[in-house]
């Protein structure tokens, strides 16, 4: 009699795919994953394998799940064995299938709330390392990524060390929020004593209304000004890490995440007259257009209004991007969601966004968009009170490839 | 600890999550085939008069076609076996209930099993078979075990799906026996313990009391695997505030946690010795109804994981803590009466269960990371604990959980005769 060897997952016996059976993509072919057409994810396949991981450069997906891990994994090889389950989990997971059966020698080895064959649902897995990760524990400290440190406190912060940092982060975006769910229960479960959830936030994206960029919950649209995903110079510009030394050429590929929790007072917006909110943000509320401008997509003419009469200096893309090019190489991509979590203590609703940006630097990019924005007019509204800083890992090759491989190189 | 509240208006045993459970009590809608027109339809078969019968059973689309299950035609119409992950027909054309098995020749494993398929009926049922010959056992309600006719899968095919011997009730039995000993054993001790805290209460001195109260509770929850049996006594001794109307204050609030809230709390001796009178009072009933309480030998390989499920729910949270700030020694307890329930059914797990070392390994891992908390006769509690221990024993405790679960699964005694 042979037992079903649920230990098997952390030394890959299970690395073949859902169904048990190798259902990985062809190695070194990637299909294409630049964004075009936002709101649009089901038109981006998920290759599991190639360069980068998925969920940087596609247009936020419908639904999403935000969470930081801690390893608990008690030594260097067992941490190893962990980033191999995971990937395994990934590759399976993006692939779909029928899971294995174990018969009457275990409980079901899926929780079947995506039926019998589990469908890839277009999801995303990506994963990232936070800098507590290359601490004394795993003897990693000569690995990690040079700019990669823990989230500092920002002046407007309002930080719950609950919710803040991680020696993981661990991304799943999909249409709809059973796969999402699916994806976290089935990765918790198979690396179960290895990695203990430390906090998730999940987030969902809006459709556009009527159209263009998502509307974030204050109204506003959010994130028109990104960098340009199809234009691959800028993405290795602005987004995609090169190591320079010996010792991080293996961050290749890679790509700096920062994630802000990001709770907004929207009682309180909502009482704010129309005008006052399009001079904070410098966007007309209605078409997203720049004060100056007419449509979203027109650039803001700020050497016209050099005092600020049309939109001030004050305002939040004024200060985020002020269109010099001194600051060009301060851009970042965003990729946010909303969050919903319920109510707070006095009734009021706890909603927010979960900002997440990529960047190849996170001082030259991320904390100098920060820093002009310190003290905005917006932070009266808006509560940052968790996240982390993570460095998301180079994709996986092929096949043989894992999530581990810097553990190694 | 952990003893639902369900348990208190119905004195029912937690239900186990077990498929052969859940099955039973779901009809068997999965895919009704055409009924049958063959003479296996008995005067017996409630469905006999009401439908037409045609000529022979049809699979569902996509499958092989049907494999009978009845005592009379058992296996017949397994045509052509192969290896690999397939999906089988499976059509009850007896006149009663059956249960159907894939096993395994000779070694008896089970590959798959179908339960209680109901006369006129085919489901579907999913198994991995490798090289081998195999047979289909039929075990029609009321009748002994029949097996089909040997089917032979050649050449090198590899891929079996798992599979084992199933336990039965007569393998139980020793177990059972042993587990009852053991909590014999238990229920003196916490009779005694529990008569010291009284005592204390009775006499006013609350600091010997509160010093009395933990090895009495613990003594209790090193018993962990019975509680099911201790019906209304399990609640009226350790049941939590959750559920009753007046919380804390309510009247039907007794027992270890009563006591614990009032030691914890300021109480006085004077209101709280109706209480420790109480406890006292059902812990010797507790004794003296044990011997005649059945220890149902189907729930101990349910035993295994469900007392340390309660441990995470109800103690590494903290939920079941009235002030004492000691869930973590219930925790040290639960692991014990979980040991023992592995003990006594490693004769049977040890052939059966691959991960019994596992499971071994980390009951010990969860057991040290628990004695780390204990300082002489004092506990951190969960809120002190630090965040990094706290999260390494969650997981510990959840990763022995999945180890521990198969238990249940390959435990549940099944029929062979």
């Amino acid at each position: 009699m042979s037992g079903y060897d649920r230990r098997a997952f952390l030394r890959g016996a299970l690395a073949t795919g859902i169904a048990g059976t190798v259902a990985a993509g062809t190695p070194g072919v990637v299909a294409p994953r630049d964004a075009a057409s936002p709101g649009a994810p089901a038109a981006f396949p998920a290759a599991f394998h190639g360069p980068h991981q998925a969920g940087v450069l596609e247009p936020p997906a419908r639904r999403t799940a935000v969470a930081a891990f801690d390893v608990v994994a008690g030594k260097r090889d067992e941490l190893r064995d962990l980033l191999r389950a995971l990937t395994d989990r990934a590759r399976a997971l993006t692939s779909g299938g029928p899971p294995p059966d174990p018969g009457i020698t275990a409980p079901p080895a899926d929780s079947g709330i995506l039926g019998p064959d589990v469908p890839p649902g277009a999801l995303r897995v990506t994963l990232g390392v936070g800098a507590s990760l290359f601490d004394d524990r795993y003897g990693l400290a000569g690995r990690k990524p040079s700019g990669l440190t823990a989230m500092p406190t920002f002046p407007n912060d309002d930080l719950d060390p609950h919710w803040c940092h991680g020696d993981l982060s661990l991304q799943l975006s999909a249409d709809d929020d059973d796969t999402v769910l699916h994806a976290l229960r089935d990765i918790a479960r198979h690396t179960r004593g290895a990695m203990q959830l430390r906090w998730r936030m999940n987030g969902f994206s809006s459709p556009p209304r009527p159209a263009g960029t998502q509307r974030n919950l204050m109204g506003f649209k959010d994130g028109i000004a990104n960098p340009d995903t199809a234009d691959a110079a800028e993405m290795d510009r602005l987004v995609w890490v090169r190591g320079e030394t010996p010792e991080t050429a293996w961050t290749t590929g890679g790509s700096y995440a920062v994630i802000r929790l990001i709770r907004m007072r929207v009682e309180f917006w909502d009482r704010v007259s129309l005008s006052e909110q399009e001079q904070m943000f410098g966007r007309a509320k209605d078409t997203g257009a720049p004060l100056d401008g007419l449509r979203e997509q027109d650039v803001p003419r700020y050497e016209l209004d050099p005092e600020g009469a049309v939109i001030p200096l004050t305002s939040h893309i004024r200060r985020a991007n002020p269109r010099t090019p001194q600051a060009d190489g301060s851009r970042i991509l965003r990729r946010g969601y909303n969050y919903d979590r319920g109510t707070d203590a006095v009734g009021d609703l706890d909603v927010g966004l979960v900002f997440t940006c990529y960047q190849r630097d996170v001082r030259r990019q991320f904390e100098t968009v920060q820093h002009r924005l310190e003290d905005e007019p917006l932070v009266d509204y808006i509560t940052p009170f968790g996240g982390g800083y993570f460095f998301v890992l180079p994709g996986v090759r092929d096949a043989a490839d894992s999530y581990a491989r810097f553990m190694q190189v | 600890m952990g003893a639902r509240r369900a348990d208190v208006t119905t004195g029912a045993v937690r239900l186990p999550v077990v498929p052969a459970v859940v099955r039973s009590v779901v009809p068997a809608v999965v895919l009704v085939a055409v009924l049958l027109a063959t003479g296996c339809a008995g005067p017996s078969d409630a469905r006999a008069g009401a439908s037409p019968r045609p000529a022979a059973p049809s699979a569902p689309a996509g499958t092989s076609a049907p494999i009978q299950v009845s005592t009379s035609h058992c296996g017949e119409g397994w045509i052509r076996p192969r290896a690999g992950d397939q999906t089988l027909s499976l059509s009850n054309t007896g006149n009663v209930p059956a249960e159907a098995y894939i096993v395994g020749v000779p070694d008896g494993a089970v590959h798959a099993e179908l339960e209680e398929l109901a006369p006129g009926v085919t489901r579907t049922l999913r198994v991995s078979l490798g090289a081998g010959t195999y047979a289909v056992r039929c075990l029609a309600d009321g009748s002994d075990p029949v097996d089909g006719p040997r089917v032979r899968i050649t050449g090198t095919a590899t891929g079996a799906g798992p599979a084992v011997v199933p336990v039965t009730d007569n393998d139980l039995y020793a177990p059972a026996k042993k587990y009852a000993a053991y909590v014999t054993r238990g229920l003196k001790t916490l009779a005694k313990r529990t008569a010291t805290l009284r005592d204390a209460v009775d006499r006013g001195d609350l600091a010997a009391a509160r010093a009395a109260w933990l090895p009495a509770h613990l003594a209790y929850e090193r018993l962990g695997a019975a509680y099911g049996t201790f019906g209304d006594l399990g609640d009226a001794i350790d049941g939590r505030p959750a559920g009753l109307p007046g919380g804390v204050r309510d009247k039907d609030f007794t027992g270890f946690h009563r006591l614990e809230h009032g030691l914890w709390h300021g109480e006085s001796a004077t209101s709280l010795r109706g209480p420790a009178d109480r406890l006292d009072r059902d812990v010797r009933a507790l004794r003296r109804d044990f011997p005649d309480e059945r220890l149902d030998p189907a729930d101990l390989p349910l035993r295994a994981h469900e007392i340390m499920e309660d441990a995470l729910e109800f103690e590494l949270t903290g939920r079941a803590d009235e002030g004492s700030g000691t869930t973590l020694a219930t925790v040290s307890a639960n692991l014990e009466g979980t040991r023992e329930a592995v003990d006594v059914l490693r004769p049977l797990l040890r052939s059966r269960y691959p991960d019994l070392p596992e499971a071994d390994r980390l009951l010990a891992r969860v057991r040290d990371q628990v004695e780390a908390q204990r300082h002489g006769d004092r506990w951190t509690s969960v809120a002190d604990l630090d965040r990094r221990a706290r999260e390494a024993l969650n997981g510990s405790v959840g990763e022995l959980l999945e180890r521990l679960a198969p238990i249940a699964v390959v435990g549940f005694p099944r029929r062979t005769s």
